[in-house]
């Protein structure tokens, strides 16, 4: 990977300043994630063993398709947020919304951490040109907190009694790995990755009024801010005012029953 | 500077623009809001039951939100904010309009502070770096419109506007605005009006029993955050005495590589500084 290291010595202190933050944040990140596990295991001690209950009794669980993928990123999420909180688009699970969400939602995490991964290999391997470090560490960092929220959520879908969601977004998978062929450099990379991250965000925010427990409400509300955060700090890199409304939007969520947990 | 200021203005054009399909949509969600409101009162059927159980449900979240924070912070500031949920007065009303009220207090607050800001030479005058300038410039307005919307919705659901700034925090600003010497103090500053704002928000999610009120808050929240991460950067780049990559464009390839996630520095959201739903509410 070429890394751009300009003013070394004028930035010397500036990194060492900047660095200690940072070990300060990551300890700071390391100390919410006990919550979040006591929340997700309070999670599965109440409703999630009554789901695991109800589950083993019906034996099964009705399998459903996916939403064909088509045209762009965007387009391919194609739902309504009225529609979508109401309507299943494809999924036809028969598992409790919180699970479906949570495995919808494990499910674009996995696809986040695919496309920052595919992003830094690429970069290693020297196919985006010359990455600046900033644009390094954004992406290590985001991939890092994806797989923490891919985490949680599966906590959520496994203590319910589903299987744990190790697959990308099938129905948006395609289209990103198509995209990011046409990725050259650190511009179109953080493009793309702002694409998914304003997915993620929107799709939480519409979970959010879908949700029925308060531990998947809470396990949204405090990974939708991080998702935007993200999209901030992109549309920044991008020279894009980074906070471009007042109020988040829904636009180009993903159905919260889209993707087909199975038992 | 490398600031293109008739870039930066076309950009903020646009960012007006999707704004105003953003304030479409919250609308929407008021508007239904104002119709349950409407309907609850034509019904009678504000619940105190309900009430008080939306009070302990938010009292509950509220003590799993303080363990880990420390015997310490438990004993304190958490103590104080515990006590104030087991207290009468506040489970007999209506949590969810408090909760609403409160959180208009603190953009309140917010709206003022940036206000105040903008009449430093440094933030808002000739010497101000043009993106910090536009940058309290519209989070002042969209404080505002947040600010207008949580009213609207306390009003809706049968409660008062409120028009006076968090009585907590309104201390705190008063106390350091004396003390502001250059634009860092102003950036340290909104950095903790803006995580009381968006941990208060993050709480209180889960905390409503209205579906809308919630809807509207969880669209509120996420921008708060973003505030607080465009912020962390340019603290950053001021305690690294860089002020010159503050801009939009900024300069990537001299941007130190820390910078590039000094603005989201937790996978999950904290909620350790959300205020507490009395503290900005009417009585």
């Amino acid at each position: 990977m070429r890394i751009l290291r300009k003013n070394t010595d004028q930035m010397a202190i500036s990194e060492t300043e900047l660095l200690a933050l940072t070990a300060d944040m990551e300890e700071r990140h390391r100390q919410t994630l006990p919550k979040m596990h006591a929340a997700v295991a309070e999670w599965v001690e109440g409703e999630g063993a009554a789901e695991r209950s109800r589950v083993s009794r019906r034996g099964f669980l009705a399998g459903g398709g996916i939403v064909v993928v088509g045209g762009a990123l965007l387009a391919a999420c194609g739902s309504s947020s009225t529609k979508s909180a109401t309507m299943p688009s494809g999924g036809g699970s028969s598992a409790p919304v919180d699970v479906q969400a949570g495995a919808m939602a494990a499910s674009l995490e996995n696809l986040a951490v695919f496309a920052y991964g595919a992003g830094i290999s690429a970069a290693t391997a020297g196919k985006l040109g010359t990455i600046p470090p900033a644009v390094v560490t954004f992406a290590t960092t985001a991939k890092s907190q994806h797989q923490d929220h891919a985490n949680a959520w599966n906590a959520i879908v496994t203590g319910a009694g589903y299987q744990k969601v190790t697959t990308t977004d099938p129905a948006l998978i395609s289209t990103v790995q198509t995209d990011f062929a046409q990725v050259k450099d650190a511009g179109g990379l953080a493009k793309l990755a702002l694409t998914l991250e304003d997915i993620a965000a929107a799709t939480y925010l519409n979970a959010i009024g879908v949700l029925s427990s308060k531990q998947a409400i809470s396990t949204a509300a405090t990974i939708q801010p991080v998702e935007m955060q993200h999209a901030a700090i992109l549309n920044f890199v991008l020279g894009t005012y980074p906070v471009p409304n007042a109020f988040a939007m829904t636009t180009g969520a993903r159905p919260v029953t889209d993707y087909s947990v199975k038992k | 500077m490398s600031v293109d200021e008739h870039a930066l203005g076309e950009l903020m054009e646009q960012s007006a623009d999707l704004q105003a399909a953003a304030m479409h949509q919250s609308t929407e969600a008021l508007n239904e809001m104002v119709e349950v409101g409407h309907d609850r009162r034509r019904s009678g059927d504000i619940d105190p039951d309900q009430d008080m159980a939306a009070a302990a449900r938010r009292q509950e979240l509220m003590r799993k939100s303080l363990v880990g924070v420390g015997t310490l912070a438990a004993a304190g500031f958490g103590a104080a904010v515990l006590g104030l949920f087991d207290t009468p007065a506040f489970a007999d009303s209506a949590t969810d309009v408090q909760m609403l009220q409160t959180a208009a207090s603190i953009e309140i607050l917010a709206v003022a502070t940036y206000q105040t800001a903008l009449t430093l030479p440094f933030i808002g005058g000739s010497s101000a770096n043009p993106v910090v300038k536009a940058f309290a410039t519209t989070t002042m307005a969209q404080h505002t419109q947040h600010g207008q919307a949580f009213n609207a919705a306390a009003q809706q659901l049968g409660g008062k506007a409120q028009s006076a700034a968090d009585p907590k925090y309104a201390a705190v600003v008063k106390a350091a605005v004396p003390s502001i010497k250059g634009p860092a103090d102003v950036v340290g500053l909104a950095i903790k009006l803006e995580t009381v704002a968006a941990e208060t928000y993050v709480a209180d999610v889960s905390a409503y029993s209205d579906l809308n009120a919630r809807k509207v808050t969880a669209s509120i929240m996420g921008v708060e955050a973003q505030h607080v991460s465009i912020l962390l950067a340019v603290q950053a780049l001021l305690a690294a005495n860089a002020p010159q990559l503050i801009a939009l464009p900024p300069n990537l390839t001299d941007l130190p590589g820390a910078a590039g996630s000094i603005g989201f520095p937790n996978a999950f959201y904290q909620t350790d500084m959300a205020s507490p739903a009395s503290e900005g509410a009417l009585s």
